[in-house]
């Protein structure tokens, strides 16, 4: 089991992204190999949970005792005795039980008023942002992700260190210039299904068939423990049989699996009808979805736990926008901008993270962001993964101080 | 490295005692030159010698023309990528012509055109066709057409290149991909580039010219200065010296080795050959007859292509595979044909290979050598052993191993004897093509 961790301090301290530090470097250095001692920090892993087609925040975390919002939202408004209480202002959609009990259990950040300058609201154009995090660069080549797993890609180790879990076209988050992303549906997918044992060691004058022949090994003991690990039937967790449920199940029997994925992404509610971007009759289907969103969370959470895994993971969400604060005609809503994200693990600073956007001060109708979203993006990168967010998101973004040392 | 090779690199490969013309090096050749070889072309090549067997690699004596006509026809209602890219490899598995197939794969990853923003079927089959009709023609001839594709621009995201806006990212683009290379030239060619570039729009998918909108002023570009337009500056780069080496460079790459960065004194005499008449079939025919090309500094110094993997053990085994299906699985491996993932191609070399890669092409083999599921048991392991004479079961062993993975007998006598006993002749040499195909061997090119 080791092994795998090692080859990922390996990896970091062997990627190209140190090349692009400069004086940075040995700082870097310092801080990874003594967190590899300490507390293990190569060994953490970052889960990415997109909800796709633009999540209503002000129905997510409601501000149930805001005036405005109650005169706005004629017939989607959420009261105080529907909502989970956060505290006096806002409350989760009464859905949502599993993420109120990971509140309270101190496992879940609510971080407000996240979003990006100058989006323009059309789902594309917005969610483009939000994957190359170079908001400013409509022709941005590649993915936050992809450029993440990029610099996290070792050369000499052939690792995997990122795979879109899902069903749909992979999202754009995860297009790399140079590393190969996978897409898979089932942690099944990366086994061999072909009988066979790597060949022995043997070092050619050759490189790339070293390159290859390691790669066979790694690929050959990455197969060997997802197969031992979903052999043990025992625990399945209790996770919603549909959508979300299986990749985030599929996600955790990854990590518990260790073979050294560090960033999983995944995706709910794209793909066809029936996802976030409720412009009518919204009630009913963005409280299943919630519903979802939340159990799946959930049942993740406690899978994790039981895995005992859970002290590596952190997970965040995120969508391409908010929504405006009125109710249209047809009992839905619009395209906005600012909305809240959440981060999930036992290592996350819990509770409400930054206040909530005031409603009295809209742009053209929706709740204004205070946060740009590549801040957290740095925050995830640099204070969890323990990587230079700079080369990614090519500028200095200020971490949030979402997690407890 | 021979005395030969360091003062005649690039001379004409003659076999020797020490460098023999044999298996290994005439399989090495027809899987640079295109997807592998049949034992037939094998044998043919072996009796033949390299230089006969280059002719027939560049001038197929099957009717070219008319396979192509043919795959064009079928394509021509084709209506989307996806079904774009399975009637490609059906082309590439086909072909009386791989080195062909091979130059426009070269091509789409040097232009690296992708139908993910915008370009419809139509566009890109255009795309690849104008790839294919200039693969091996002049590099200028070729470029000129590229440049002024609808699908490159929309490719390129080209909208409207106006007088006061110049698009300076197209105009690097063309100089650091597409002609001279990155570092070869200033910003302020940048500058001037995009501007004799405007006054070109892309509506509704047409590509269209406004004289009010182009910038008629003079222009100085890579040290040359005059009223440049966008053909001038296309022509201008395209004939530039460090054009020459940008494009040797990459086919040296493609033809030679991905395990070492060659010296520019290497490269010189090619470089300067080049830059002559930018022909690019006499440039690839020199590259493929060299001393070079058949050194142990080339044979296996690149990683197959997920497509070079697929198409190779087809080929080889002379058999046909479902390729909307095989398409779709060398995605997944990396390999997206018709949408390399950015502008700047594919990786490739050791990219193609990581864990997950690794464990995808084996369960590709698994498939397509497995008597039943998705590829219905067509590639046939046993079928082209006894074909080949090879009826009893160690024989057609020695034979797939010969075939498949150019091993002598004491390399097959290792691998065949941890191959399960037992079963039928035909299961026993479909898994032991399984073994041959994910040797860590196979996968170098």
């Amino acid at each position: 089991m080791g092994q795998s961790r090692r080859e990922f301090l390996k990896s970091t301290v062997g990627a190209p992204v140190l090349l692009s530090l400069g004086g940075a470097v040995p700082t870097f250095l310092a801080r990874a190999a003594g967190a590899a001692k300490t507390e293990n920090r190569t060994d953490r892993v970052l889960v990415v949970v997109q909800l796709s087609g633009g999540n209503d925040g002000l129905n997510t975390v409601a501000p149930y005792a805001d005036d405005v919002y109650a005169r706005k939202r004629s017939t989607l408004r959420l009261r105080s005795n529907d909502v989970l209480k956060i505290d006096d202002y806002v409350g989760f959609h009464p859905r949502m039980k599993g993420l109120s009990r990971l509140l309270k259990d101190g496992q879940l950040a609510i971080v407000q008023g996240i979003g990006c300058p100058g989006s323009d609201r059309s789902h594309p154009g917005a969610m483009r942002n939000w994957h190359t995090a170079q908001p400013n660069d409509p022709r941005c080549p590649t993915g936050w992700i992809g450029r993440t797993i990029d610099y996290a890609s070792c050369k000499a180790q052939a690792n995997t260190p990122g795979v879109f879990v899902g069903p749909i076209a992979r999202p754009f988050a995860l297009t790399a210039q140079n590393a190969i992303v996978p897409s898979i549906r089932s942690a099944r997918q990366l086994t061999l299904r072909g009988k066979g044992a790597p060949s022995k060691r043997r070092t050619s004058d050759n490189p790339l068939e070293n390159h290859v022949r390691n790669a066979i090994r790694g690929a050959h003991a990455t197969s060997r423990r997802i197969r031992g690990l979903l052999a043990d039937a025992s625990r399945s967790g209790s996770y919603p049989s549909q959508g979300l449920g299986p990749h985030l199940k599929t996600v955790a029997e990854l990590i518990a699996a260790d073979v050294g994925i560090r960033i999983f992404f995944t995706e709910l509610g794209g793909g066809g009808i029936g996802g976030f971007d409720n412009h009518a009759i919204q009630r009913d289907n963005h409280a299943a979805l919630l519903g979802h969103l939340s159990a799946s969370l959930a049942a993740f959470a406690a899978d994790l736990s039981a895995r005992k895994c859970l002290d590596r993971v952190a997970l965040m969400t995120f969508s391409e926008f908010g929504r405006t604060l009125t109710e249209n005609g047809r009992k839905g809503t619009g395209h906005g901008n600012a909305a809240p994200c959440f981060l999930m693990g036992s290592k996350v600073r819990a509770g409400l993270i930054g206040k909530h956007p005031p409603l009295t001060d809209l742009d053209n109708d929706a709740p204004r962001f205070h946060t740009d979203f590549r801040r957290l993006y740095a925050t995830v990168l640099t204070g969890w993964l323990g990587l230079d967010s700079k080369p990614v998101l090519g500028a200095d973004f200020k971490p949030l101080d979402l997690f407890v040392t | 490295m021979s005395s030969e090779l360091q003062t005649r690199p690039w001379q004409r490969y003659e076999p020797s005692a020490r460098c023999p013309w044999n298996l290994t090096r005439a399989a090495h050749l027809w899987r640079r030159a295109g997807f592998a070889a049949t034992w037939e072309q094998l044998q043919t090549s072996l009796k033949a010698g390299p230089q006969k067997t280059i002719d027939t690699l560049l001038h197929p004596k099957g009717d070219v023309a008319a396979f192509n006509r043919t795959c064009d026809n079928y394509t021509r209602t084709v209506g989307s990528s996806e079904a774009l890219r399975a009637w490609w490899l059906r082309r590439m598995i086909q072909t009386p012509h791989p080195l062909l197939e091979k130059m426009t794969l070269f091509w789409h990853d040097f232009f690296s055109v992708s139908a993910a923003r915008g370009a419809g079927a139509s566009q890109m089959r255009e795309h690849v066709a104008l790839l294919r009709a200039g693969a091996m023609g002049r590099f200028g001839s070729l470029m000129t057409a590229v440049s002024g594709d609808i699908a490159t621009l929309l490719s390129l995201e080209t909208k409207a290149i106006r007088k006061a806006k110049p698009d300076e990212a197209l105009a690097r683009h063309l100089l650091a991909r597409y002609t001279l290379g990155a570092g070869a030239y200033t910003d302020k060619d940048v500058r001037e580039t995009a501007r004799a570039m405007t006054g070109w729009f892309v509506l509704r998918n047409q590509r269209r010219y406004f004289e009010r909108e182009h910038d008629a002023g003079v222009k100085t570009v890579l040290g040359k200065t005059g009223k440049f337009n966008y053909a001038d500056v296309v022509k201008i780069a395209s004939e530039h010296p460090a054009t020459a080496r940008n494009i040797v460079r990459k086919l040296y790459r493609w033809f030679i080795s991905e395990a070492d960065e060659p010296t520019d004194a290497l490269l010189a005499p090619l470089t300067e050959s080049f830059a002559r008449d930018f022909d690019v079939a006499r440039l690839v025919e020199t590259i493929l007859r060299s001393n070079l090309f058949f050194s142990t500094g080339a044979i296996g110094r690149r990683i197959k292509r997920p497509v070079e993997f697929a198409v190779g053990i087809i080929r080889s085994l002379e058999a046909s595979a479902g390729t909307t299906r095989l398409a779709a699985d060398l995605a997944s491996l990396g390999e997206n044909l018709y949408y390399p993932p950015t502008g700047n191609g594919w990786a490739g070399g050791r990219y193609w290979i990581n864990h997950a890669t690794v464990i995808g092409r084996n369960n590709l083999a698994a498939s397509l050598l497995s008597a039943s599921g998705p590829y219905g048991g067509r590639c046939d392991p046993a079928a082209i052993a006894l074909r080949h004479g090879q009826a009893d079961a160690k024989a057609a062993g020695r034979f797939l191993a010969s075939l498949l993975g150019g091993h002598d007998d004491e390399a097959f006598k290792r691998l065949w004897k941890d191959q399960p006993r037992g079963g039928s002749l035909s299961d026993r040499l479909r898994k032991f093509a399984y073994t041959l195909v994910t040797q860590p061997e196979f996968q170098l090119a």
